[in-house]
């Protein structure tokens, strides 16, 4: 396989099946027509790197590939945030998603079902509608990431080379890191913005726990209760994500102060390991629901076995926590030491607070 | 934004949105005679009508899918090929599109 099989090859997987074939015939024969043409000039064969700048001279294999398309739909909400280019893949990728945890879920509502549970309309409903709402969330924001890397750098992309075998690298990661890695006094504004967004939707789920709690149990709600200590780390819980949040919004519009998000992650690391002692401490975070006679002795030992495992979590979020407290406090005070003698103070350093 | 590149960019829009309905009736003429993709694209640019694959291929495609042209795949220098030319109702329609452009010239050179 050549340089050129690996862009026609890119360009037909985002090519509609019933013309892929024909388009890549013609694609192919075209390229190789120019190909011959510039050799008969030069009077030699072309260079990888020649190759490779005549291919890039035709553009994105998506973009070219979405011109051929008569299929030009794409999602908006106000604005377009995933356009023609993405809208397959997209459709593709989400129905299969859905598609996979419809059967998922499916196959648990069967299962309790058949053992003799009692499942109610509401929940199936219930349990069906944020499993669409998550994946559809999901899927829509990192497609809409990706068409917006695509918008803004159509041009960033090359075919690699790989175990003899090329395929397109559109350079996402790159752009990610040189957002971060160009400027290594900022925070990226793409991580502050995450976290905002993942903040507030973390916040609505904890607090739609507290009063559906199939949110955290799925259909095993029926039998499983949450234990009181749960109501007694809402608040703290609630308090630290807003902290965290309104730390995420300071620096997406101060993103040179690095030593306050240092800091604060500190604070806020310490204030979880907190909360995560506390829960710790109760023993039992979940209780068998209204027994049925004669199932309360399968409610109990389930309780038992989740209880088990939520100890694990909550021992290992602990070692973890104090983990990053660690790692973060050594941050810091490497941030502090001066180093190697007298130095000239950078742009970036002098901005920050 | 300067206004420099601002006017660079309303000219480049205008320009191409001007040559986008020109570009029909050039593939059309070209097509009288028989032509693979490559050949088109190079007899098109040899006469100052420079247009990118990417655009080409999409356009004969919709060219033929409208009944304009008719298209054979045949074997050349080895190689597979699809050639293009006009199909009679192209030819029909290349006869008033010409008539058409002719008339929007003489109106536009009156006016220039």
């Amino acid at each position: 396989m050549d340089l050129v099989d690996g862009y026609v090859k890119a360009v037909a997987k985002a090519l509609p099946e019933e013309q892929r074939e024909d388009i890549i015939g013609e694609l192919s024969e075209d390229l190789r027509s120019e190909i011959e043409d510039r050799q008969k000039t030069l009077g030699r064969p072309l260079t990888e790197e020649e190759q490779e700048n005549l291919l890039r001279q035709r553009g994105n294999p998506w973009l070219l590939a979405a011109r051929y398309r008569q299929d030009q739909r794409s999602v908006a909400f106000g604005r377009q945030i995933i356009g023609p280019v993405l809208y397959p893949f997209y459709v593709k990728v989400l129905s299969f998603n859905l598609g996979l945890t419809f059967l998922i879920v499916g196959g648990i509502f069967v299962a309790l079902a058949v053992s003799g549970q009692r499942i109610s309309y509401n929940d199936i409903a219930s349990t069906c509608l944020l499993q669409f709402l998550i994946q559809f969330g999901v899927v829509t924001l990192i497609f809409s990431l990706v068409d917006r890397h695509l918008t803004k750098h159509p041009d960033r992309w090359h075919i690699k080379a790989k175990n003899g075998k090329f395929r397109l690298d559109l350079q996402i990661e790159r752009d990610m890191q040189v957002r971060i890695g160009s400027h290594p006094g900022e925070v990226s504004r793409f991580e502050s913005l995450s976290t905002i967004v993942a903040s507030v939707v973390a916040l609505v789920w904890w607090t739609a726990v507290q009063s559906h709690p199939f949110l955290i149990f799925g259909p095993a709600a029926a039998f499983l209760n949450l234990a009181p200590v749960w109501h007694q780390i809402y608040f703290p819980i609630v308090v630290l994500t807003d902290l965290e949040i309104v730390r995420a919004i300071i620096n997406l519009v101060r993103p040179d102060w690095t030593q306050f998000r240092a800091i604060a992650r500190v604070i806020l690391q310490a204030g979880a390991l907190a909360v995560a002692c506390f829960a710790i401490r109760a023993a039992n975070w979940v209780t068998p629901g209204s027994p049925v006679a004669d199932k309360a002795g399968t409610y109990l030992q389930v309780a038992h076995i989740v209880n088990l495992c939520l100890l694990y979590v909550f021992v290992g979020a602990a070692i973890l926590s104090v983990g990053t407290i660690l790692f973060r406090i050594s941050e810091l005070i490497q941030r502090r030491r001066p180093r190697g003698g007298a130095r000239e103070v950078a742009p970036a350093d002098k901005k920050q607070n | 934004m300067t206004p420099g590149t601002d006017n660079h960019e309303l000219f480049e829009n205008l320009r191409l949105e001007l040559r986008r309905g020109s570009l029909v009736l050039a593939v059309l003429a070209a097509l009288r005679k028989e032509h693979y993709g490559y050949t088109l694209r190079k007899t098109l640019a040899d006469r100052g009508m420079t247009i990118d694959e990417g655009t080409l291929y999409p356009l004969l495609r919709r060219l033929e899918s409208h009944g304009l042209l008719v298209s054979e795949w045949r074997e050349e220098e080895k190689r597979n090929k699809r050639f293009y030319r006009l199909s009679p109702h192209g030819k029909e329609m290349f006869k008033q599109l010409m008539t058409e452009w002719q008339s929007i010239s003489t109106s536009l050179n009156g006016m220039l």
